[in-house]
């Protein structure tokens, strides 16, 4: 009985604590989070602004590919976040993803662009190839190779425990 | 036995009873309890009786806010599914159309009956589970 | 620059504390080390009180080179929100929290004599955990950091939801509570280390854990009306999951007091109360790690941080696995002697822990359970009201019949049940006698209600005879016992009646019309939008006429703040004695009409006067002269 009981006490908070680890290191505390690394895709599509062909060589270096639509709410929710980070001497590639180019365009001079270059993807076949399910989604891309994919919004939570390490790590930007 | 180990061994018991049935009297009352929640995709695929309190999930779909006398309808969507839902009162601060939202109440013919809309103290909040997948 | 030297000053604190504690557990006690041990821990405290004064200061001079200071503070806010700025987000308020239990163990340090056995270690204790907390802010949320290149001009807009002066002295308050139990544990654990059971580290401690359990009861009720005036919904508690780990510690810290109070007495419940002192610090901390983790969303968690979490976690386990292999390694020294008298107050009391444990225990379960499902089940669940009522309702109740058999209770000696001279039967008699006219006045048959009011009534009615018997036969009676049951008493009472009476409904009115509510006639005087410094408000005027014609002006207010575009409700409250008219407006309808929502609250007053008091009870037992 005494012994039942010592080990009862000592025990039962040690689950516990042991629980709340499992709990917070489960990989899936931010879910829609990829870390794969692959190369950008080819590609060979228009700037939406001025129609221009645009392909791999035009977009080199460390930047984040931010995939986006007029059409897409939520995009509206994130975009603030992303003026913000373009302020910060960010460098963003934006990826219009199945949208007219007319409502792409009005939207940013609306809300304000916070895009360096922006891909005009109207089909969906260079985010088909980088694996995109919706909008938003975003990329961060270093000397070429994409090492982080988000799906969802980016807040400050995600950039600072989902792309900010790696930032750090790779000394990017 | 000795009556002073009989007594020991009756004590244990009576311990064991007593934590075993009120352990067991919280589960039980936290099982009849709980709030499930879903998002409109989920929910399309189960069947829930019309007296089990649920909590919904989604987006407010634009252009979707009717407002009735002291009612409000809008509709909750996860861009796959629609769910109407019928609120009396008045929805929180950060209730607008195109914006997360989390309703708690009950499913009754196709429509929900919200007894709290809830939207979070964050302009940042999505509702959980909810991978917006607005591909169309 | 001057940041700078904040920072360094709170980093050379670090390593004198770090230092008190290794003198204090690698040294033997000698009156020597006892007056090092007692000076170096001084000076910590002085350097990071420093630390801290500098850093307000560099709030309220709008020093936006800092980097927290520019986030979460602005030009245009009166010094008293730009000081309160700094406990609005995570790093600053955990800067706060390190000053608390730097101030409580100060306070302890020069209060209690350097000869006292168990204080060389206490202080030890206590600059342990100041470090682990240190180091977290220190290497995981550093208020110090500093903005290259250029800082913002005038700082950011801080959450006007947060601009409050119900909310800026709320944390402090709360947080002044959670910390103070680290006085008792660290005696407990002082205690366990000293081994010898005939130290009475329960008399050392009683007056301090009184006063963090006020903090705490004020710190709840003050969280309490803010949520109901500010969030506009109108209760006075939620169950929500950040409520609910603030509730943990005040219930293992009521239970911690009575299992305390038998303690001091005789030898007897100390396994119980050493347990419940380290229960009540770690459910404190473990109310850190869920509202700094990020592992629940709540209206009042802060942003997500895995790695904060992680920390917290640990330094929790570590905390717990110390003080509990201690407490096992010592368990022969502090078990029981001799068996507890069926029918004595400490039989009573050990009852009421169990009561009390079980509390703690459902309370755990609702917040970890919906996390666990998750995890196994890929289903997200909420625990809300339901579950918690179900379990609280009858265990309060039955707890409180207890409290009213054990009023005549005797220490060391078995109940004298003698029904008939006692003054048991008068309140068992008026009891049921104000029942039976309430139920006759409000006309209701709902069980729940009833019990409820006859039990706060048998509690309220049996200490009133108590405290009757000690005015004119000066018969003994314990003030802080007596003054805390009779406010759970009306808690009761007020909890009950506010839930029978209270309703709400939602009005679609038009200007300049009249609408009735119950006995209330509402007449739509006006409505305008008002321009302000930092918002424009849409500002409704109602004339409220009740039935006997006394007549209100009530002028609830919509909010729309310029910088982040926030919408908030301002509620327009009238009170009265027994009820609130609690009044929000909503959107206006295609007709023109608007929505607007009417409350009817009763008796909501009593049940923060309840907290109140109860908070009232434990001064009245800090400045009493006589042992309890």
């Amino acid at each position: 009985m005494k012994f039942l009981f010592k080990s009862i006490v000592l025990l039962l908070p040690l689950a516990f604590i042991a629980m709340f680890y499992i709990l917070l290191t489960d990989e899936d505390a931010y879910p829609g989070t990829d870390y794969k690394t692959f190369d950008i895709p080819k590609f060979q599509l228009e700037n939406l602004e001025n129609t221009k062909l645009i392909d791999n060589d035009e977009i080199k270096g460390s930047f984040i590919l931010n995939v986006w639509a007029s059409w897409c709410i939520t995009c509206r929710v994130e975009h603030p976040f992303l003026m913000n980070l373009k302020n910060q001497g960010i460098k963003i590639i934006g990826l219009n993803y199945k949208d007219e180019r007319s409502d792409a365009i009005e939207w940013l001079d609306k809300y304000g662009n916070p895009y360096e270059i922006t891909v005009h993807d109207l089909k969906g076949s260079l985010a088909l190839d980088l694996g995109v399910t919706g909008a938003p989604e975003t990329f961060l891309v270093s000397n070429g190779k994409v090492v982080a994919h988000y799906q969802g919004e980016v807040n400050d939570a995600i950039w600072s425990n989902v792309f900010l390490p790696i930032i750090k790590e790779k000394g990017m930007f | 036995m000795h009556p002073h180990r009989r007594k020991r061994l009756f004590n244990i018991i009576l311990v064991l009873l007593f934590s075993t049935s009120g352990i067991g009297l919280i589960l039980y009352s936290l099982n009849t309890n709980l709030d499930y929640f879903f998002t409109p995709t989920e929910l399309k695929n189960i069947n829930i009786q019309e007296d089990k309190r649920i909590k919904i999930g989604g987006m407010v779909l634009e252009n979707s806010v009717v407002r009735e006398q002291s009612k409000v309808i809008f509709t909750v969507t996860d861009y796959k599914n629609y769910i109407e839902v019928v609120y009396e009162g008045i929805v929180p601060d950060l209730f607008k159309e195109g914006s997360g939202v989390v309703a708690l109440g009950f499913m009754q013919n196709e429509t929900f009956y919200a007894q709290e809309v809830l939207a979070k103290h964050d302009e940042n909040y999505m509702p959980p589970n909810l991978n917006i997948n607005n591909d169309n | 620059m001057i940041i700078e030297i904040s920072h360094f000053l709170s980093i050379l604190a670090t390593g004198l504390f770090l230092l008190v504690g290794l003198i204090s557990f690698i040294t033997t006690d000698t009156k020597y080390t006892a007056n090092l041990i007692s000076r170096t821990f001084s000076h910590g405290f002085l350097l990071l009180l420093v630390s801290f004064i500098i850093y307000i200061w560099l709030a309220i001079t709008d020093n936006f080179s800092v980097q927290y200071i520019a986030n979460h503070s602005n030009t245009e806010l009166p010094v008293f929100y730009k000081i309160s700025s700094i406990w609005s987000a995570h790093e600053g308020s955990m800067f706060l929290w390190i000053i608390f239990i730097a101030l409580w163990g100060f306070i302890f340090n020069i209060n209690i004599k350097n000869d006292e056995v168990l204080k060389p270690k206490s202080i030890g204790v206590i600059s342990l955990i100041l470090v682990g907390f240190l180091l977290f802010l220190l290497l995981t949320s550093n208020p110090f950091e500093i903005i290259l290149p250029i800082a913002p001009l005038n700082g950011a807009d801080i959450n006007p939801v947060l601009q409050d002066p119900a909310l800026a002295i709320h944390p402090p308050t709360l947080y002044l509570g959670y910390v103070g139990f680290v006085i008792p544990f660290a005696c407990a654990i002082s205690f366990l280390i000293n081994g010898n059971p005939d130290v009475r580290w329960e008399k050392l401690v009683q007056k301090w854990s009184v006063l963090a359990w006020v903090f705490l009861t004020i710190g709840i009720t003050l969280g309490s009306w803010w949520a109901y005036y500010e969030l506009g919904w109108g209760g006075y508690w939620f169950w929500d999951p950040v409520e609910n780990v603030a509730l943990m510690p005040w219930l293992a810290a009521t239970a911690f007091l009575h299992s305390l109070s038998v303690s001091i007495k005789s030898y007897h419940l100390r396994v119980w109360t050493i347990l419940l002192s380290i229960s009540v610090f770690s459910l404190s901390l473990f109310g850190a790690f869920i509202v700094r983790s990020g592992i629940i969303d709540s209206v009042h968690s802060f942003a997500n941080d895995p790695d904060r979490g992680l920390y917290l976690l640990m330094f929790i386990g570590i905390i717990l696995i110390i003080s509990l292999s201690l407490f096992i390694l010592r368990f022969s020294m502090i078990r029981p002697i001799g068996n507890i008298k069926r029918f004595s107050k400490e039989s009573f009391i050990s009852i009421n822990n169990i009561f009390f444990g079980s509390l703690i225990f459902s309370v755990m379960l609702g917040v970890t359970y919906p996390l666990v499902y998750e995890y196994l089940f890929d289903q997200k669940i909420s625990v809300g009201a339901p579950f918690y009522n179900a379990i609280f309702i009858p265990i309060v109740l039955i707890a409180s019949l207890f409290l009213f058999l054990s009023v005549d209770s005797k220490w060391s000696r078995n109940l004298n049940f003698n029904f008939f001279r006692s003054p048991m039967i008068v309140s068992i008699i008026l009891s049921i006698a104000s029942v039976i006219v309430l139920i006759y006045f409000f006309q209701t048959n709902n069980l729940t209600f009833l019990i409820s009011v006859y039990v706060g009534l048998l509690i309220i009615f049996r200490y009133c005879i108590e405290i009757f018997n000690s005015f004119y036969f000066k018969k003994f009676i314990n003030p802080f016992s007596a003054i805390a049951h009779l406010a759970l008493g009306l808690l009761l009472l007020s909890i009950s009646f506010n839930s029978l009476l209270s309703t709400e409904r939602a009005l679609s009115i038009r200007l300049d019309s009249i609408e009735e509510y119950k006995d209330l006639k509402i007449y739509f005087k006006d409505i305008k939008v008002v321009k302000n410094s930092n918002h424009d408000s849409i500002k409704a005027l109602f004339f409220i006429e009740n039935s006997r014609g006394n007549i209100v002006e009530l002028s609830p207010e919509k909010r729309r703040y310029r910088t982040r575009g926030q919408i908030t409700t301002e509620t327009a409250i009238h009170i009265s004695p027994l009820r609130d008219i609690y009044i929000t407006i909503g959107d206006q309808l295609d007709n023109g009409n608007w929505v607007v929502n009417v409350q009817l609250n009763y008796f909501i007053r009593w049940i923060w006067f309840s907290g109140c008091l109860m908070a009232m009870a434990g001064i009245v037992l800090i400045f009493s002269k006589r042992k309890v």
